[in-house]
């Protein structure tokens, strides 16, 4: 419900209108056709992901339902935006690669 | 009369390295250096007798004595040192079995042999080892660990690690078998920087340990901040006395980074989640939030219960039900959308949150709502539909005559056990005292059919040994009695009758 939100998927917020998702559609399909790199990819809080014609049609197909646009406007309308991953935990537990085979207990 | 020297040494020797074996203290230094003189008198006194009969020209008696007192106090090293390393099956076998490592030496032998397959397999050898190993009937502890070196020689460590693992089941025990699967363990264990698990398995002793396993232990004790640490001077003695002092002496010289935690147990429920995304005030954004927090990190008990606390929080939000009806209205939805919509959002978030908790082996957390009742109905209904198919299998296949060799039974039992143990871990109580009755039926039948027509008695007896300790557990009466009573057979192994006294008896 998120990656694959046709929200998301077209790029615009969860308040756009019948127009601009019909409008944003057509637009993202000619991109996709031109092969433009923009349009090949979307945002989403779990971080991008490839968009492809099909998707584009199925999201706008969605929308057109009254009812699947509102449970997609339920997740899209809550979904917190993206922040960077925090960075590893310093005090990791140290392995020691190849230590078996050291120990001669692996090929 | 001139070898009595020579055998007295001999005894002294194996009584030390037995000794060595129960301890973990001091001592354990003690008897290492007992041994160690003891076995230079050994090869002192065999090489005197050597050159002594090459000299006088009697050289088949000398090349006897080298067989006879030499070669026993050399095999061990040969073994390790060069016949495992260059991947020589058969010297390994014949260097272990010369390495006299008490009764029945074919089983440490064949072990040496799987542990020089593992380091240089060949499908040759692999072969040889399954052949040595099918041949030796009723199934033991070293054919189970033959087996996991095997695996582990085709790099399959996960299935090595529980073969291994296991073998603490059986009741045949070769105290020199058992120390190779400890230091299998142990390096394993290091290499992948599970100290702490190292640190329970020296806290338990569960297997006796080689000089590099102990060393390995005073390291990982050191690792996990133990409350009792090997003093420095004791643990350069460890390492002293490990082999491959070149390669260890990293472990001892580099200080670790930062401890890591001293317990396995499962973390605490009050353990607040990291979430990498902004915390928010109201129910459905923090229930979003919380869900997406699950994808980004792995999940674990208190995440998971975060989740499913937000998500029953949010859908019982009044907030919720009103922007639900409010849209809906705007957008001309059909009459009933609204309930639908939640109806398909409980469904949705329960199916994603019962994959992460199965893929982690977690527990259905208590939350009374919509998302934590149909997590733990589906939690507990999946893991036991899953555990009652795996035992109607093994049962079934005893009904239809199918035959498998002792050790594709045991790798099934392994299996099915680690699978029950992993859903009554995640599952609590409840889900243990509705799992039991299933597997004490099925595991009961099979281990009077191992016992009694397939003549596999220490199988046998770790599987009734399992359900007892189970039984005692989930309180059963009956299965308490069969238990008890299935327990104190005497086990035929080759190390001779073996006679488990039962808690029963004990008290």
């Amino acid at each position: 419900m998120i990656v694959d939100n046709p929200f998301f998927i077209l790029g615009i917020p969860a308040d756009a209108s019948r127009i601009e998702i019909e409008r944003e559609a057509q637009k993202l399909l000619g991109m996709l056709e031109l092969g433009f790199a923009d349009a090949m990819t979307y945002a989403t809080p779990l971080g991008p992901q490839a968009r492809t014609p099909e998707l584009v049609r199925a999201a706008v197909a969605a929308l057109r339902d009254p009812y699947r646009r509102l449970v997609a406007e339920l997740w899209a309308r809550h979904a917190p935006a993206m922040r960077p991953a925090p960075p590893a935990a310093p005090n990791a537990p140290a392995a020691h690669p190849g230590f078996r085979k050291q120990m001669g207990w692996r090929p | 009369m001139y070898a009595i020297p020579y055998l007295l040494f001999s005894r002294l020797h194996q009584a030390a390295i037995s000794a060595r074996r129960r301890d973990r203290t001091w001592h354990y230094l003690l008897w290492s250096a007992c041994a160690g003189v003891l076995a230079g008198l050994m090869l002192a006194f065999g090489a005197s007798l050597l050159l002594l009969f090459w000299r006088v020209g009697l050289w088949p008696l000398a090349l006897v004595v080298f067989a006879i007192m030499i070669a026993p106090v050399v095999a061990g090293t040969l073994t390790r040192h060069v016949f495992v390393p260059l991947g020589w099956l058969r010297f390994a076998f014949y260097g272990g079995l010369a390495s006299k490592p008490g009764a029945d030496g074919e089983a440490y032998a064949l072990c040496c042999a799987a542990w020089a397959f593992a380091r240089k397999p060949t499908a040759k050898g692999e072969k040889w080892l399954a052949t040595h190993r099918d041949l030796r009937l009723p199934l033991g502890d070293a054919e189970v660990v033959v087996t996991g070196l095997i695996a582990a020689g085709r790099g399959d460590d996960a299935t090595a690690r529980a073969l291994l693992r296991s073998s603490e089941m059986l009741v045949e025990s070769h105290p020199a078998v058992r120390e190779l699967v400890g230091e299998w363990l142990a390096v394993d264990a290091v290499e992948r920087g599970a100290w702490a698990e190292l640190y329970d398995d020296a806290m338990a002793s569960r297997w006796p340990a080689t000089p590099l396993t102990y060393f390995l232990e005073g390291i990982a004790a050191r690792r996990v901040d133990a409350e009792k640490l090997p003093s420095a001077l004791e643990l350069q003695a460890r390492w002293l006395l490990a082999p491959h002092r070149s390669k260890t002496r990293v472990l001892l010289t580099t200080s670790p980074s930062g401890y890591v935690a001293r317990s396995t147990a499962p973390e605490p429920d009050s353990v607040d989640v990291v979430e990498p995304f902004a915390v928010e005030t109201a129910p459905l954004p923090r229930a979003v939030a919380a869900h997406l927090a699950l994808d980004v990190h792995a999940p674990t008990p208190s995440a998971l219960a975060t989740t499913v606390r937000a998500w029953d929080a949010a859908l019982s939000d009044g907030a919720t039900h009103a922007w639900l009806a409010r849209r809906a209205l705007e957008l001309d939805a059909p009459l009933g959308a609204v309930d639908r919509a939640l109806r398909e959002l409980t469904t949705t978030v329960t199916d994603q949150l019962a994959r992460k908790a199965d893929a982690a082996h977690l527990g259905a957390p208590t939350s009374p709502g919509p998302v934590g009742d149909a997590l733990a109905r589906r939690l507990r209904h999946g893991r036991l539909d899953a555990l009652e198919t795996g035992f109607s299998r093994w049962a079934q296949r005893r009904h239809d005559g199918a035959v498998r060799s002792a050790i594709d039974e045991w790798r099934e039992f392994v299996a099915l056990h680690a699978a029950y143990s992993a859903a009554v871990r995640a599952g609590g109580m409840e889900l243990r005292r509705l799992a039991f009755p299933h597997a004490f039926s099925t595991g009961s039948n099979m281990a009077a059919w191992l016992w009694n027509a397939r003549n596999e008695y220490a199988l046998s007896h770790a599987i009734s040994k399992w359900l007892l300790a189970e039984a005692l557990v989930v309180g059963d009466a009956e299965a308490i009695e069969l238990g008890h009573r299935n327990t104190s057979l005497s086990v035929p192994t080759r190390l001779g009758n073996v006679e488990e006294q039962s808690s029963r008896t004990r008290d």
